[in-house]
């Protein structure tokens, strides 16, 4: 079976605005995801994993390689309808309220009036906002925007859903909330694919992770394999990233 | 279609719920008084002073409102990433373009219909106080004042909205946008300038004559727009100088907006 997230043999560079000179973000990374699999994206700062979440949802273009979701290049706008996605730290329009935002992402994702409301209604519960749905979210505390922002991902009930640190900001009952989701998510045999510094969570959702460090995937496996010899998640993600840093210097 | 209504949509409510907006029609009605108090003031031509003070202030204010309330919109967006969550949904980068442009437009010509609410009724208070000196005034020429100035004022959004497809800042955004206006505004009258004494046998530059040409085809004549002399002295205007002004008008934000998606196609937002 074809994986329902690839990416494959992708560089991507940056020219950086003072010297004008290129800075790698990537260098020929290659993962994927199959259908129904929760995938936890590891790496520390600045290695690369919001740059590969971007380029999953077309807002940057590789140099190099291809990036498809269930077989189809992500440069089609309409196979966004199947894409939910949630960037780090989300900046929404600030006088709307949280109703009023999930009826733009269903409009914007051809659904119908009955459907986003039905939807709204359950997400806003479930993300503990509906209290605070009609208020405008400039008046919501960093954990409630973030809610927000994942009610808003998951409106058009997608496939694919892509999160990008979706438990930074958040206090623990939050994460919890946010665990349950993705939880939630798999057994309804959606692909999660997200990013986070929180290994303790990763280890708890995931079946398959990835560490990248320095814009190089070191590492990518199931989580069964990788536990599978007595060392914890955080072990294999020092060991991993200390040897690209290695490597690179 | 459905997605760039509901992209207008949230960009109206977005803007109109802005304090800019409000502190900008809160400003609008202090200018409708000041008129009044001014108009009140002069000895002579107080139809004239009443009219060019009601329209060079809806004109001000409805700058004020694309400059700080529109082309922020629109580059706020990018700078502060908001865009990720339109871009992340089945929206074309040509349609966010163009519900983003309905959305802020449709906020001027909401505000711009207040202002011309309230200026209209300064000028009634002065016609009321003053019935001799308005013995020429025209609502139409008025009327026609009012909607060529929106017209400008859309212009000069389609050149910050080109702007803002490229630049990454909305500083930047804002600065040549402004440049943009002073130049529109004023390239006619300086060629004219430049070419009596050209024509007349008068040593000028012909690299400065060039360039001020240049200028007059590549930045909008907004001067077109401004009947401001003719409403206000009750002179009429042929409607064919309106209709064609207006097409201009039209045709020259078209140009502006497909620059920008062209441009928006191909940029990256990292």
């Amino acid at each position: 079976m074809d994986p329902i997230i690839r990416v494959h043999d992708v560089s991507k560079s940056f020219r950086d605005n003072l010297s004008a000179r290129k800075v790698k973000a990537l260098e020929s990374i290659s993962l994927s995801a199959e259908k129904g699999e929760v995938y936890g994206f590891l790496g520390p700062n600045g290695a690369g994993k919001s740059t590969t979440i971007k380029l999953l949802l077309n807002l940057i273009r590789p140099d190099s390689g291809s990036v498809t979701i269930a077989g189809r290049s992500v440069e089609e706008r309409e196979l966004r309808r199947i894409v939910g996605f949630l960037p780090e730290n989300p900046y929404f329009y600030e006088h709307l309220t949280a109703e009023e935002l999930l009826w733009f992402g269903g409009q914007a994702s051809g659904m119908k009036g009955s459907e986003i409301k039905e939807r709204s209604m359950m997400l806003l519960e479930k993300t503990d906002l509906l209290d605070a749905r009609k208020r405008a979210i400039r008046t919501y505390s960093k954990g409630m925007v973030q809610r927000a922002g994942l009610a808003l991902a998951l409106v058009h009930d997608p496939e694919v859903i892509i999160l990008d640190e979706p438990m930074s900001g958040l206090d623990p009952f939050g994460r919890r909330m946010v665990s349950n989701l993705i939880i939630d998510m798999k057994k309804a045999g959606k692909t999660v694919f997200f990013s986070s510094h929180i290994l303790g969570d990763i280890e708890k959702i995931c079946d398959k992770v990835g560490i990248i460090a320095e814009g190089r995937l070191c590492l990518e496996d199931s989580l069964t394999n990788l536990l599978n010899y007595g060392a914890t998640l955080e072990d294999i993600f020092f060991a991993e990233v200390e040897k690209i840093s290695v490597k690179g210097n | 279609m459905k997605a760039l209504f509901s992209l207008a949509a949230i960009t109206f409510k977005e803007g109109i719920r802005s304090r800019t907006v409000y502190g900008i029609l809160i400003f609008a009605i202090f200018l409708m008084f000041l008129n009044v108090m001014i108009s009140g003031m002069m000895m002579q031509d107080v139809a004239k002073v009443a009219v060019d003070m009601a329209l060079s202030s809806l004109n001000f204010v409805g700058l004020l409102l694309v400059f700080f309330a529109g082309v922020n919109l629109f580059s706020k967006d990018i700078e502060r990433k908001t865009i990720y969550m339109v871009l992340a949904r089945p929206i074309s980068r040509s349609r966010y373009i163009l519900g983003k442009f309905a959305g802020i437009s449709a906020i001027i010509v909401f505000s711009l219909a207040i202002l011309a609410i309230f200026e209209s009724a300064s000028i009634v208070i002065m016609k009321n106080g003053y019935p001799a000196q308005f013995l020429r005034f025209s609502w139409s020429a008025l009327f026609f004042s009012f909607l060529l100035t929106l017209i400008s004022l859309i212009v000069v959004l389609s050149t910050g909205f080109l702007f803002a497809s490229f630049s990454s800042t909305s500083f930047i955004t804002l600065v040549l946008s402004i440049v943009t206006y002073l130049i529109g505004s004023s390239a006619n009258e300086v060629k004219a300038l430049l070419e009596v004494p050209h024509d007349i046998g008068e040593r000028t530059s012909p690299l400065l004559l060039y360039c001020v040409k240049a200028a007059c085809y590549i930045f909008p004549n907004l001067s077109l727009f401004d009947i401001k002399t003719e409403a206000a002295h009750g002179l009429f205007v042929p409607l064919s100088y309106i209709l064609s002004s207006i097409f201009y008008g039209i045709l020259y934000s078209f140009v502006m907006l497909s620059l920008s998606c062209i441009i928006f196609k191909r940029r990256e937002f990292p």
